[in-house]
């Protein structure tokens, strides 16, 4: 429920729920939409629910239809911070099933410190009168051997097999189960729908790891970074990472957004050591 | 300005996050609301910053309160 109006509010008797579509719930207030729930089945078959009221009795008579309706488990996502939503969906026999954090992340390698230690390779930019140099940052290199495609210049073919060898290694069904952004609806077998999002790591001829950036929103979103498994721990991510946020920086851009899952610690150290800083928590609800 | 399925729909522009998943939204008449995310918007894992064009339903209940239903595209 978005806000609570105990004296205004309807009264519980007066509140008729329908099912107006497969998916799709009203609540009528004396004839006046007063409420909808909506469920939507996600590519890899989770089926997730939705509730928007006004009131609060309203959200419990919405969510009871839903859960009478449905088949379980059900999902929900709410904004950790959404006391109402949250505590009605709990209340509605929802339990936490895992933790989202949204995450911040400067580009400006000041703040990232994900700059090359090799000072042999800081690039002087601008000499003026007076002798001052004004330094150009050079992201951290990748390991010996590894080099960084920027993203809009890699193999689509190439990058499809990285894609697909990755999902393979760790399981993943349509949509990255662990990943609940993913949700975009693709045709079957297709999972890398536009290769220029994306900016490779890759050793050879081969590729070992990526990172997709959405910029189509005026913050951009890291999406996805991935490597291969038997290259990981080398600082292929953190190199992937350096370079997508330097051109961001020289491009203009503040900040970028990311999410990641609480049980990824791995890439909640990476992102944390880049300066990330943590401006929300999604909560993924279950009801099985 | 329309109305959809009773509830009235006003394009505005998000000013201010606030704390408890809310945002101060300017709407196009100068009016500003506090509004909530809707579930489907939450569910889409759509992220809304300041500056963001967005559509938000009114309550019919409180009009100084309001739901973000749609976030535009740049």
């Amino acid at each position: 429920m978005d806000t609570l109006h105990p004296a205004s509010g309807p009264v519980d008797r007066t509140i008729v729920v329908n099912r107006v579509a497969e998916h799709q719930w009203h609540a009528l207030d004396d004839d006046r939409v007063a409420g909808r729930g909506n469920a939507v089945r996600r590519p890899d078959g989770r089926l997730f629910v939705s509730v928007d009221a006004w009131h609060e009795a309203v959200f419990r008579r919405l969510a009871s239809a839903l859960l009478a309706d449905l088949p379980r488990p059900l999902y929900t996502v709410v904004d950790e911070t959404d006391i109402d939503q949250t505590a009605g969906w709990l209340l509605a026999g929802f339990s936490i099933g895992r933790r989202e954090r949204g995450y911040l992340v400067p580009t400006d390698p000041a703040d990232t410190g994900l700059v090359s230690a090799d000072l042999a390779s800081t690039r002087l930019a601008d000499i003026g009168p007076a002798g001052t140099a004004t330094a150009v940052p050079v992201p951290v290199p990748p390991p010996a051997g590894v080099t960084i495609i920027p993203a809009g210049s890699a193999d689509g073919h190439r990058l499809r097999l990285l894609d697909r060898a990755i999902r393979d290694e760790i399981g993943a069904t349509v949509g990255w189960q662990t990943m609940p952004a993913e949700v975009i609806a693709l045709p079957p077998g297709v999972t890398v729908p536009d290769p220029s999002k994306y900016a490779v790591a890759a050793q050879g001829s081969e590729y070992v790891g990526m990172l997709r950036l959405a910029t189509a929103t005026r913050q951009p979103r890291i999406g996805l970074l991935a490597v291969r498994a038997d290259h990981r721990r080398r600082g292929i991510a953190r190199a992937l990472l350096a370079h997508t946020l330097t051109t961001l920086h020289a491009r203009g851009t503040r900040a970028a957004w990311a999410e990641i899952t609480e049980a990824n610690t791995a890439a909640l150290a990476l992102f944390e050591a880049a300066g990330a800083r943590h401006a929300a928590t999604n909560l993924e609800l279950v009801r099985r | 300005m329309s109305r959809k399925n009773g509830g009235i729909e006003v394009e505005g522009t998000v000013l201010e996050c606030l704390r408890s998943a809310t945002f101060t939204v300017e709407l196009g008449n100068g009016h500003k609301v506090l509004a909530h995310i809707s579930g489907k918007i939450r569910k889409n894992h759509i992220k809304i910053v300041p500056y963001d064009r967005v559509l938000v339903e009114l309550s019919p209940y409180d009009l100084t309160r309001g739901r973000i239903v749609f976030r535009y595209r740049n």
